[in-house]
């Protein structure tokens, strides 16, 4: 169960409209590493998790995620209002506008929309938790290249912040893997599936 | 930054580290230090939601609590630019 709480995580105001600029940024919200399927990822693969604080942490990072979700989407909603034709033919926006108009739709940056592909929930938390530390790099290098190519300031203060979260799940999630190879036989850590095999005595 | 903005701001900070530091508890959850410092700013974030929701309206369903109207709907909402400006 979830309560929602009516505010952003870390606040969005962008003064100038840009719709060139959102049509790269919606890739963080229906991207192969984006918000939407970091969340779907924490929150499918918690069920199996074999100990409590796994349990807890990708219970709240996938939540933090749905928050990250909607701060993307406020980033392209405000970068896409009071937009004119002319402005939208030009920016190249019009592909994405032909069909939604400036509705928020999941989609990569190339338009392919968002897929339960991009993500495994493997029930085993070796496999898991290893996909979710290469996830949260995967999204800081598209962070990364975001501020490679977007130059207003009010975008970038917060897709350096979310860029930042990216870091410190990373880092969660690696102690969360360690709290895992903890219990298994420290001689071989494949020799069973913690969530699924019962250990041999 | 309008009063409201000064005092929403002080809510996301104090939930902020709240957020931060849960994300640590679990990963250690016996933490005296990560505790201390989460019950310290989980008594500042609740006492910056009071003042704000006091002023401004509910931040959770729940604290939706006038009885001539259902403050809820009413805007911004929080990806509006009015919510954040």
């Amino acid at each position: 169960m979830w309560k929602y709480e009516k505010k952003l995580e870390y606040p969005v105001r962008i003064k100038r409209p840009d719709p060139a600029a959102a049509k790269i940024i919606i890739t963080q919200f229906g991207g192969p590493d984006g918000e939407l399927g970091a969340a779907m990822r924490y929150l499918s693969q918690r069920y199996t998790a074999p100990t409590p604080e796994v349990k807890a942490l990708l219970n709240d990072i996938g939540t933090e995620e749905l928050s990250h979700m909607e701060m993307i989407c406020a980033i392209v909603y405000q970068l896409t209002r009071n937009l004119t034709p002319k402005e939208i033919k030009a920016s190249g926006f019009d592909a994405y506008f032909v069909d939604h108009t400036t509705g928020l739709y999941p989609v990569q940056a190339s338009g392919y929309p968002f897929s339960a592909d991009i993500f495994q929930s493997t029930g085993d938390p070796i496999a898991d938790l290893s996909e979710d530390m290469g996830a949260e790099q995967k999204a800081r290098v598209t962070y990364d290249n975001i501020l490679r190519l977007v130059d207003d300031p009010d975008v970038r203060d917060v897709i350096k912040f979310l860029r930042e979260r990216e870091i410190v799940h990373f880092q969660r999630f690696g102690e969360a893997l360690r709290l895992v190879t903890d219990r298994l036989d420290a001689k071989n850590f494949y020799a069973y599936n913690l969530s699924f095999d019962v250990k041999k005595a | 930054m309008s009063d409201r903005e000064k005092l929403l701001k002080k809510v996301r900070m104090y939930h902020f580290a709240v957020t931060d530091a849960a994300l640590f508890l679990d990963t250690h959850p016996d933490c005296a230090q990560a505790l201390a410092f989460y019950n310290k700013y989980k008594k500042l974030l609740k006492e910056a939601e009071d003042a704000y929701e006091h002023a401004y309206g509910p931040l959770q369903i729940c604290s939706s609590a006038n009885d001539s109207r259902w403050e809820w709907v009413d805007g911004p909402f929080p990806w509006e630019l009015a919510a954040n400006s």
